[in-house]
């Protein structure tokens, strides 16, 4: 092998040490040129069996430790951590699965909600306001410093600052910079002698509510998510394709109904939606379940008839009681017929819309014989599955809750006024700091 | 006795059962690929059934690709070169048919346990934690007859396509193995799952398959044009950054996980680049624009050509959108998956379907018909591009969040190939079912081994 190349070689496995597996300098460069010796100065050459698999079982533990043990040493200490929710309630943070959720997680699991939707909020960009605090002493200094960034940058100052700075008080003097222009902003007040403060905000359209002015807005989380949101998920199902929308936040976004709903047949939430419907997750509800979580989905024709017990030979209908549009309820009379000399009023089997009347008054009719068609509902409800899934659904809001790596907004804390010592405690380490001489 | 027909005789029923698997698991594929994006035309259809959701049938059918299809395929042409590179017999065929037999029941369980609601909910190993092991020791077998092979090579020199095989079927069973046990036996808490699986699918892609893709290329472009292979200290510089560099990286920016991942994922897929265009100039300087030595060679060896070129294209794309900036506009839409599959079907598996028209007449004594190989080569290629390319392009147009209009041309391409693959899986076993009969060269086979492919 060349020279050349095994001196490439060799810089990159000195790179590889020192960047990835962070070692220290003086190591690194002695696996370089190790590198360099074996690959170049004593011609190792690719013929041999063992060479190949000692260089292969070297780049593999290279490559498991440099991005597997690495990332799981660093992760491995994460805890409940302590936040609050947007009432102000403090709590630990992240809240386990609680009750039918853990089950809805495997539902979710098994059935690939995955391979639609995310659930990993991210941000796009980074941008940064400053801040800045002016004496009495300095106040025209710094407003010249002001009045230089603007002719520098060509960049507005905010309105704050363009009012005249206020003595003594924190006045934003930058709205959304990018990084170098904070900098620079930063370097001119600081040089004037005020006080400066750097705030981070994140943007991105999944981070920005939807509305007028935002129009790609999506609004599916106030913060990116962070490896802390996912320490009880079994496994985190982030996704890495959107076919459908994040899920990260969706409890926040959704009630119990409209999920359901959006799981048995999407299009009853809007039209053009070309998500699959999963049926599967419901049953047929019977006649008589009146209960809250039956959902009608659709309508299919069905034909009714007199029934087949309601007498013998040609029955005359007196009159139709209803017309063709009408929406009537189960049980509410449809037509009425002589029977044996009285007057009876037949029911309707099902809940739905007239579409076609077969008969019409005066008609001679008999027993089983159709006397309309109407579009009746279909009427579904959910199954175990399906509500576990949902209440998983609805245990999902990570993204609503602050986090210190993962601020909904930064606190401005790089000048802020250092806590004094207790001096209780100050005593103690100066004693403790004399009993160690 | 020809050294050549000898070794052929070795592979015979070890390859052929391997690549008649696999060109099962690809028809399988191709039939579940089509049922899903029926899916997307029609969002109420087998709405019924829980063993039809998208969310199954979509990660079924690509364990079933790249599984079923492309790893044994792969098996199947690495143990024919190692043999031939090696002007060797096969050792311990029996390993092959045996370790194949275990592939092939841990990818249907797989299959069958992610279509019953089983699925790991990772994205690159979707199947039941408890095929792993199956799979596992299945490859090793397999691996163990390859590695025998390649140490009982004549001459001592190994040459790249060698050492690109070699390394392949080294680096699948450490990964699975590494995979499995920290996913499933040390129960990697919270993301650090993730992060195995994507190392995972990094390693799978980036190391596994572009080896199994290159080693064939770097063994068939200059054998087919007749030529040396110009550059082995260039082969030798690919093999060694994009073994380094592939097996590190592929965390998309913007992930839940600490921002040295993503950024370390940038620097990999630069440096894996440099790997790729050496590779890609041996490659280039060998065949330097000749025909195939031999016209009978020459549909094998154009495929092969086309796969090449396909490989340098998407790598282009693929450094390009592994900077944090064109990587977040790509990120999430369906850009990324149709140039998986466009890598996996494109590349790999016109690679190695090219490699088996080389191979199966050698093995069988009969060659597929001529009319029924244009016809489903054509398929193919229509195919796997109609699929993937509308689908990526109206992904970067759409965004994520939308169901871009590509899905809706995407389908055309599915359905050609089904038709290809089934048209290939039908003149395999027209073929060999002809090979039995009017010759004599599988009677000694069929006559020792009742397996399953005698009576295919």
């Amino acid at each position: 092998m060349t020279i050349g190349l095994s001196f490439l070689l060799g810089l990159l496995a000195s790179s590889v040490s020192y960047f990835m597996l962070g070692l220290w300098w003086p190591v690194a460069v002695v696996v370089g040129l190790f590198a360099w010796l074996a690959f170049g100065l004593l011609d190792v050459k690719m013929d041999s069996t063992f060479t190949l698999l000692g260089g292969l079982f070297l780049v593999f533990c290279v490559s498991l430790s440099a991005m597997v043990f690495r990332a799981s040493d660093q992760l491995s200490g994460l805890q409940y951590i302590d936040t609050q929710s947007e009432d102000g309630i403090e709590f630990r943070y992240p809240v386990p699965l609680l009750g039918n959720a853990r089950y809805g997680e495997a539902v979710y699991k098994a059935n690939g909600c995955a391979a639609c939707h995310t659930q990993q909020v991210t941000h796009e960009s980074v941008v940064l306001d400053v801040k800045a605090l002016a004496g009495e002493k300095n106040h025209a200094a710094v407003q010249e410093a002001i009045s230089r960034f603007r002719n520098v940058t060509g960049r507005d100052a905010s309105s704050g600052a363009a009012l005249g700075l206020p003595i003594g008080e924190w006045e934003t003097v930058v709205n959304g910079a990018n990084a170098a222009d904070a900098s620079k902003a930063r370097n001119f007040l600081a040089a004037a002698g005020a006080s400066v403060d750097v705030q981070v905000r994140f943007r991105g359209e999944d981070l920005t509510q939807h509305d007028l002015l935002n129009p790609r807005g999506r609004g599916w989380g106030k913060r990116r998510s962070v490896a802390q949101d996912y320490l009880f998920a079994e496994p985190p199902m982030l996704g890495s394709v959107r076919i459908g929308p994040d899920l990260a936040n969706v409890g926040a976004r959704h009630s119990r109904d409209v999920l359901t709903r959006i799981l048995l047949n999407p299009k009853i939430i809007r039209k053009d939606n070309k998500m699959p419907q999963h049926r599967f997750l419901f049953e047929k509800a019977d006649e008589d379940d009146q209960g809250q979580h039956i959902i009608n989905d659709g309508y299919v024709p069905e034909g009714v008839k007199l029934p087949p017990d309601v007498g013998m030979g040609d029955i005359k209908i007196i009159k139709v009681l209803v017309a063709e549009d009408d929406l009537i309820e189960k049980g509410k009379p449809i037509v009425s017929v002589k029977l044996e000399e009285t007057q009876v009023d037949i029911p309707s089997p099902f809940e739905g819309i007239i579409k076609e009347l077969k008969v019409s008054s005066g008609d001679t009719v008999k027993a089983g014989d159709l006397v309309l068609i109407m579009d009746v509902a279909e009427r579904y409800k959910p199954t175990k599955d399906a509500e576990a899934l949902v209440d998983y659904l609805l245990s999902l809001k990570s993204a609503n809750y602050p986090l210190p790596e993962a601020p909904i907004y930064q606190p401005y804390t790089s000048s802020m006024p250092k806590p004094a010592p207790a001096p209780a405690e100050a005593a103690d380490a100066t004693k403790a700091d004399e009993a160690g001489k | 006795m020809d050294p050549r027909e000898a070794v052929d005789r070795s592979c015979r029923g070890p390859v052929l059962f391997l690549a008649f698997s696999a060109v099962a698991w690809l028809l399988v594929y191709s039939l579940f690929a089509l049922l899903a994006g029926v899916k997307v035309h029609a969002s109420g259809m087998m709405a019924d059934s829980a063993w039809l959701a998208y969310g199954r049938i979509q990660p079924a059918s690509q364990l079933a690709l790249q599984f079923g299809f492309l790893v044994q395929l792969g098996l199947a042409v690495s143990a024919w070169i190692l043999s031939h590179r090696g002007k060797t017999v096969l050792v311990d065929g029996g390993y092959l048919i045996f370790g194949g037999m275990l592939w092939n029941a841990g990818v249907t369980l797989g299959f069958l346990g992610i279509l019953a609601g089983n699925a790991s909910g990772l994205e690159g190993l979707q199947m039941p934690g408890k095929v792993l092991p199956l799979l596992f020791f299945g490859f090793v077998l397999v691996g163990l007859s390859l590695v025998q092979t390649n140490n009982r090579r004549t001459d001592e020199e190994m040459s790249p396509a060698q050492w690109f095989l070699f390394a392949a079927t080294l680096w699948l069973p450490w990964v699975l193995a590494g995979s499995y046990l920290l996913i499933h036996f040390f129960h990697a808490k919270g993301v650090v799952a993730n992060i195995v699986d994507w190392w995972f699918i990094q390693n799978f892609a980036r190391v596994y398959l572009t080896f199994v893709g290159l080693g064939t290329l770097f063994h068939f472009l200059p054998a087919l044009s007749g030529r040396q292979l110009v550059g082995r200290g260039h082969a030798q510089f690919a093999f060694w950054v994009m073994l380094l560099f592939g097996s590190v990286g592929g965390v998309s920016p913007g992930a839940p996980v600490p921002a040295w991942l993503p950024a370390l994922s940038t620097v990999t897929a630069v440096f894996y680049f440099f790997g790729v265009i050496a590779a890609w100039v041996s490659l280039k300087r060998t065949i330097n624009a000749a025909a195939a030595a031999n016209d009978a060679d020459s549909l094998v060896y154009n495929l092969m050509r086309l796969a090449a070129l396909v490989f340098i294209s998407i790598s282009v794309v693929n450094v390009f959108f592994a900077f944090p900036g064109p990587g977040s506009t790509a990120e999430f839409t369906t850009y990324g998956p149709a140039m998986e599959l466009l890598f996996n079907l494109g590349f790999v598996g016109l690679t190695l379907i090219a490699a088996l028209y080389h191979i199966f007449p050698r093995l069988a004594g009969m060659d597929f018909s001529p009319r029924m190989t244009r016809i489903q080569t054509t398929a193919i290629v229509l195919g796997f591009f109609g699929a993937t390319l509308p689908t990526a392009l109206g992904g970067l147009m759409s965004g994520d969040a939308e169901l871009g209009s590509g899905f809706y041309f995407a389908s055309l391409g599915d359905v050609f190939l089904f038709a290809g693959s089934l048209i290939l899986f039908l003149n395999f076993l027209g073929a060999i079912w002809f090979a039995m009969k009017n010759c004599e060269c599988l009677a000694d086979f069929s006559g020792k081994a009742k397996t399953k492919e005698a009576s295919a």
